[in-house]
């Protein structure tokens, strides 16, 4: 067709109402789908009071929310499947519970210190020394700290993008609460209260040998203080003994890594002589030290741009790790505790 | 600005684009709608009128600002993009990049106060060093193998230079992310459909997506009033695809990564490829939006990530989950 003939006649015709029109049509859908949800809701409520639960030997509660489950897609809504944002499975957490339990007291032995001086009731950006090429220190003190109930809400440790990058490792650590390191997913997560696990040493860190052992390496270019600048947490260094030994690399191997895409391939007393099973950790006797907390909430935000200042922050918590690494290790006996 | 009196969607034949135009003219109110395509949509209702325009004709420029003169038209909404990537690279850079050249060049000479542009999260790059969720002000880092994402990005970059030289007009990007409902099927929800869905082995990345209705209330909210800026229409919440599967009952079919690609860009190559290998990167790395800027401008969607996946599951398999 040439020509569209319409008719012009809403040139005078007083203008529509958009905002209102929407929000109606929202609030009319958003209804449909509730509306049921509600229905359910309440007559369970109703149910609740007026059965007895348990002692007749039916657990009408029990019956009642799983004939709710095979409603359909109105059931689904209710399954607990869930992740957060982040991707921390709540459900997986409390599985792998009784193995990271064992994993820190029988394991590991793990002994927490300094966790009095810990700010309550609002998230921490803790930052450790690095070591190992498995994350298991992030985890360690993820778990510590959700255990004690340290923090409030359940912390997250930052991983190395290569790490994340492996098959299998990316959806475990995922779900335990592993993040990619980087600036935005930091702050996302204190804005939310929810504490960070960071280790500013990266990968020089994860990839020292055993020779270069509790030497904490440059805190990369002060992200970890710009971040505790910006969100207004406080930084708490944490010193951790025993994860070095735990894959103590003799040397590392760089020419064949780079082929399968991994920095270096490790060589430690078990691994690659065991093959998969060199992988499981040595049960070294594990300290967790945690320092005088560093605080940021007095700094105006501008403070972020003073590279003097970050750069000394960044120093003094590198100095703080250290000296609580050094405390740690002239009160241990042995290596194996 | 008020509604505008006259809007032309291109790419009727879009998901967004035909139903925009039913949308906008079941509203009234003297608000115009004309649409612009290569065939008028068989379902297409007979209220909308219809123009043929081929947008990679070299005179298509000068044809549709004669046009939008003519009709006046006030808005513009841009969803001539191909749904599926071809085999042909030439054709859907003509399509996508130099269409959109065109397009911009005829709004510029008509004076078209408004334009409202559709794009996808999915321009950012699935990638293993994303941060977990991308603001708009994030690079477009693409796909380095997926020329219809390259296409995407030339084109984004042309509309935002056209809004930087025109300040006077409201310039809309809204990137969605993947669209799912009862009646939205792209070559994506195609992946999802089955019972059987391909993964790749060792990798479970947090997916989101939006709601067709949520998506439609967007764009028609771009075009009636004013909303200037690039967004991120997505739903609240994600979900990893395991999850989503097990939600749908349906079975994952995972394959090593090496394998699949092999695989696929031998299908590609043989042009049966479907979905050429680049897709499995997005079944692989994180590549979630941050919605925080559209959900202020244009109100909360309905459904978050995990009812959208309902939803389309729901009316795909209905008698399945009853």
């Amino acid at each position: 067709m040439s020509e569209p003939h319409l008719p012009e006649s809403g040139e005078d015709a007083p203008a529509p109402d958009p905002e209102g029109a929407a929000a109606e049509a929202r609030a009319r859908r958003r209804l449909e789908g509730g509306l049921l949800q509600e229905a359910l809701g309440a007559l369970r409520a109703e149910l609740s009071a007026r059965l007895p639960s348990g002692e007749h030997g039916v657990d009408w509660m029990a019956l009642f929310d799983s004939l709710r489950r095979r409603l359909g897609s109105t059931g689904m809504r209710s399954l607990p499947a869930e992740v957060d944002e982040f991707g921390l499975d709540r459900a997986a957490l409390e599985r792998a519970r009784p193995w990271l339990d064992a994993l820190l007291d029988r394991w590991w032995r793990v002994e927490v210190s300094g966790a009095d001086a810990l700010p309550r009731g609002q998230p921490c950006l803790f930052v450790a020394n690095h070591s190992g090429l498995l994350p298991w220190d992030g985890l360690v003190i993820c778990h510590a700290l959700g255990r004690e109930r340290l923090a409030p809400e359940a912390p997250r440790f930052l991983v190395e993008d290569w790490l994340l990058g492996l098959p299998f490792a990316q959806p475990f650590l995922t779900r335990l609460g592993g993040v990619r390191a980087c600036r935005e997913n930091a702050e996302r997560l204190l804005r939310t209260r929810r504490s960070v696990v960071a280790f500013p040493e990266g990968a020089k860190g994860a990839t020292k040998v055993f020779r270069q052992r509790y030497r904490v390496q440059r805190f990369g270019r002060g992200g970890v203080v710009r971040t505790a600048i910006a969100t207004r947490v406080p930084l708490v260094p944490v010193a951790v003994v025993g994860a070095e030994e735990a894959h103590p690399v003799l040397f590392k191997v760089e020419s064949a890594a780079r082929a399968i895409g991994l920095p270096f391939v490790p060589v430690t007393p078990t691994f690659p002589w065991l093959g998969p099973l060199g992988l499981v950790p040595l049960p070294s006797k594990w300290w967790i030290g945690f320092g005088e907390p560093v605080r940021t909430d007095e700094l105006v935000p501008e403070a972020e741009q003073d590279e003097l200042l970050v750069s000394r922050l960044n120093e003094q918590l590198r100095a703080a790790v250290q000296e609580r690494l050094d405390e740690g290790l002239r009160a241990r006996p042995s290596v194996w505790g | 600005m008020h509604a505008p009196g006259c809007v032309a969607i291109t790419g009727l034949r879009s998901f967004v684009g035909q139903r925009l135009a039913e949308r906008l003219s079941a509203r009234g109110h003297g608000l115009r709608v004309l649409g612009i395509d290569l065939r008028r949509p068989w379902r297409l209702e007979r209220r909308v009128p219809f123009e043929r325009v081929d947008l990679t004709d070299p005179s298509a420029n000068a044809r549709l600002a004669e046009l939008f003169a003519r009709e006046r038209v006030e808005a513009v909404v841009h969803t001539a993009f191909r749904r599926d990537p071809t085999p042909d690279l030439e054709a859907d850079h003509e399509l996508e990049t130099i269409g959109t050249l065109h397009l911009l060049h005829a709004c510029a000479a008509a004076k078209v106060s408004r334009l409202v542009v559709a794009s996808s999260t999915m321009l950012y790059g699935p990638r293993p060093d994303n941060p977990q969720y991308l603001s708009e002000s994030h690079p477009l880092r693409g796909h380095p193998d997926a020329h219809c994402i390259r296409n995407r990005v030339e084109m984004e970059e042309l509309v935002a230079e056209w809004g930087r030289k025109r300040p006077d007009a409201d310039v809309t990007v809204l990137r969605c992310a993947w669209v799912m409902g009862p009646s939205h099927w792209d070559r994506v929800v195609r992946h999802f459909a089955g019972s059987l869905v391909t993964t790749v082995l060792g990798y479970d990345p947090l997916l989101q997506f939006v709601h067709e209705d949520d998506c439609l209330d967007a764009f028609e909210q771009a075009v009636l009033e004013r909303r200037r800026g690039v967004y991120n229409v997505v739903a609240p919440g994600a979900l990893p695809l395991s999850m989503l599967l097990r939600l749908a009952g349906k079975t994952a079919l995972p394959a090593p990564a090496p394998l699949l690609y092999r695989i696929r860009d031998l299908a590609s190559r043989t042009q049966t490829g479907d979905p050429p290998a680049a897709f499995y990167d997005y079944l692989r790395w994180l590549w979630l939006a941050e919605g925080e800027r559209a959900w202020n401008a244009f109100g909360e969607p309905v459904y978050s990530t995990r009812e959208a996946w309902i939803s389309f599951v729901a009316s795909r398999r209905m008698r399945q989950y009853r």
